[in-house]
């Protein structure tokens, strides 16, 4: 649970939250065609979730942020950008809509998906 | 645009795409003409960045993406289109640049891939080309986002097809989807908020726009160096001089503001300019232009009598550019402080310098932070914590130089956790004495009283002007007149320089010194404070004299002797 103190109490967001936020921000980076789970195993394209808690992991210590994200990377394209990028703008959006820093985020990709051969 | 008539004309660009199939070389120079064309563009590309969002340069990422493509093909003599547009698209992906990079790269993936094996690009095959590109870019993302570069590369292919019931040659071609590519990148604020909030086309469908207007310019012979944003609001004009580096051609900076009596004809307008000179930019706004133009010593004037002919000039404005580079570089020169790095766990000299010269003998004895200080302008105690707050110790020395400004520094204490003392140096003088005894791995105690004793051992001499006639301990100035100040004590006051000094040094009883050292201030020529030394010199043949330029404001001099 990641929290903050006001004045008037206390703020709480819970790790599906800041999932959802994140789950929304990957996806909508270029080069992504979706999230897999963490343990996901072979290449089960069809696989991809929709509920942001299997290919997003949010962790909280009491003190930093860190989140991992698990994506489907379209093949053909440059996977290291696109894993860049889709870091950045998970930290931004999140970020954003929290108003709290994130530690790390760690972008996994767990399988790329062939939709033309060259 | 060279029209195709049976009479011969020298061999153009035009006539080579238009009346000849484009084979693997010619596609190789289109690239080459949208990569040029993407550079000189890359600002303005990058200046519709809508901030805040992570992709950030998109001109930068969309060139390093397109001049990667290029440097794959820069020396590869393919002549078959197919081969050709793989490995450009090869480059393109390997290069790839942040968001746009990526799609950009998707775009000439599927270009290629149409093109597969075809010896010659011809209208079919481009328009093919168009549409595989469109397609692939598109399968690249889970929910596309319109209004941005794919959907101008969208309505580009749309448009290619519809050009294709009208011709089949690909020039043609070319030339009917470029005012539709720059229609869709005028619309993308229509389709994406962000954009119209913040009152900007996307970065990345504009990029693309100048790739494809890139390649249509060079087969007609129009320039690529000049940004062709044609006329600009002159809020946006960047006039500030943000240049690095000269280069050759750009000895005159010329801002001309006129009033044409006809209608701009920019083309020629802009061609007629880019034989004079660089770096053009026309704004406009209240009922005139305003032309920025880099132009080299010898045209300096053609700019002037080139818009005079085309109506009335109302200013006129022009810098030499080698010349402010000049003095830019030796005031950088001079501002660079040559400050200690100090480790964690060592203690750090913090040293309150009256002007840059001492500023500079500061820091290369070992200071690692000036405050800017002295007489007339005391820090305040928040300027010299900030001096060193960052610094990665917690053991702080002070040399406030001035006695106005030791309260100031002591006051430091209550506003740090730091471990601070000062040391109660009254002048520049006793400062420097005090910092050659600094070491910056001592025990810290035993440091800070070496430097308190050390402050006792020097004398120091102030020579300034008096503002006002007065009489303090029995010594009588008048306004204008030198004042010699002894240890903080007026002692002296003459209308002569040297007089003043050896005034001082008779005080200061010089004669059983070693060292005298002069600081000569902003207000005093270094042949002057020359001349006063080889003065001195003559009175004092047996010590040692150095004179240093302090820059100090309003004291002619700052001497030391120890």
């Amino acid at each position: 649970m990641t929290e903050e103190t006001t004045p008037i109490g206390s703020i709480h967001v819970s790790p599906k939250a800041i999932a959802t936020i994140a789950f929304h921000a990957a996806l909508l980076s270029y080069g992504v065609v979706g999230l897999a789970p963490k343990n996901f195993v072979n290449g089960l394209t069809n696989a991809v979730v929709k509920d942001p808690t299997h290919g997003i992991e949010v962790h909280y210590d009491g003190q930093d942020i860190n989140i991992d994200i698990y994506i489907v990377v379209e093949y053909g394209t440059r996977i290291k950008t696109v894993a860049i990028s889709v870091g950045e703008t998970v930290r931004f959006q999140v970020e954003k809509a929290l108003g709290m820093p994130l530690n790390e985020v760690n972008v996994h990709v767990q399988n790329l998906r062939v939709s033309d051969t060259d | 645009m060279v029209s195709d008539t049976s009479v011969h004309i020298p061999k153009t660009h035009y006539e080579q795409f238009h009346d000849h199939p484009i084979d693997g070389q010619g596609l190789k120079q289109l690239v080459s003409a949208a990569l040029s064309w993407l550079k000189t563009n890359q600002q303005i590309v990058n200046k519709l960045n809508v901030f805040p969002v992570p992709d950030g340069d998109t001109g930068t990422n969309m060139v390093l993406t397109m001049q990667a493509a290029f440097d794959e093909i820069a020396t590869n003599p393919e002549r078959n289109t197919g081969k050709m547009a793989h490995a450009i698209a090869h480059g393109a992906l390997m290069g790839a640049r942040g968001n746009s990079g990526v799609i950009l790269s998707q775009l000439w993936r599927g270009f290629a891939r149409a093109l597969d094996n075809q010896e010659y690009l011809d209208g079919r095959s481009l328009v093919r080309a168009f549409a595989e590109g469109r397609d692939t870019a598109y399968k690249g993302v889970v929910h596309p986002v319109e209004g941005t570069i794919l959907t101008v590369a969208k309505d580009t292919a749309s448009a290619a097809e519809k050009a294709l019931k009208e011709t089949e040659n690909p020039i043609d071609i070319l030339t009917k989807i470029i005012p539709a590519a720059d229609e869709s990148v005028a619309h993308t604020p229509e389709l994406l908020p962000v954009l119209k909030e913040a009152g900007v086309v996307d970065s990345g469908g504009k990029g693309l726009f100048f790739i494809l207007e890139g390649m249509l310019r060079y087969i007609n012979n129009q320039s690529l160096d000049t940004p062709l944003t044609t006329v600009q609001p002159l809020s946006s004009m960047n006039l500030e001089g943000s240049l690095n580096t000269l280069e050759p051609g750009q000895d005159y900076e010329l801002i001309i503001d006129f009033q044409p009596s006809a209608p701009l004809v920019l083309e020629g307008f802009y061609n007629q300019l880019e034989e004079i000179g660089t770096s053009i930019q026309l704004g406009e706004g209240d009922g005139f232009y305003r032309l920025h133009i880099h132009v080299p010593t010898e045209k300096r004037y053609e700019p002037i009598d080139y818009t005079m002919s085309l109506g009335t000039i109302t200013k006129v404005s022009m810098e030499n550019l080698v010349e402010q580079m000049e003095a830019r570089e030796r005031e950088s020169g001079e501002t660079k402080l040559p400050l200690a790095i100090v480790e964690p766990g060592q203690i750090a000299v913090i040293a309150v310098a009256p002007g840059p010269g001492i500023a500079m003998i500061f820091a290369s004895l070992g200071a690692a932070a000036i405050v800017e200080g002295g007489q007339t302008m005391n820090p305040s105690t928040q300027e010299i914590v900030h001096a060193f707050e960052n610094l990665p110790t917690d053991k702080i020395i002070i040399l406030p130089n001035n006695k106005n400004i030791i309260l100031a520094a002591q006051a430091v204490k209550l506003l740090t956790v730091k471990q601070v003392e000062v040391i109660p140096s009254k002048s520049v003088p006793q400062g420097l004495a005090a910092i050659f005894c600094f070491a910056p791995d001592g025990e810290f105690d035993s440091v800070v009283e070496d430097m308190s004793t050390a402050v006792n051992e020097v004398e120091t001499g102030e020579i300034t002007t008096a503002t006002r006639t007065v009489e303090i301990d029995g010594v009588k100035v008048n306004e204008g007149q030198l004042i010699v100040l002894h240890n903080g004590k007026l002692i002296y006051g003459t209308s002569s320089l040297e007089d003043a000094c050896l005034g001082f040094l008779e005080k200061a009883q010089t004669k059983q010194r070693e060292n005298i050292t002069l600081f000569y201030g902003e207000n005093l020529t270094k042949q002057e404070a020359y001349r006063i030394a080889d003065v001195i010199r003559s009175h004092y043949p047996n010590q040692q004299i150095e004179v240093k330029d302090g820059g100090q404001p309003h004291y002619q001099f700052i001497i030391s002797v120890e």
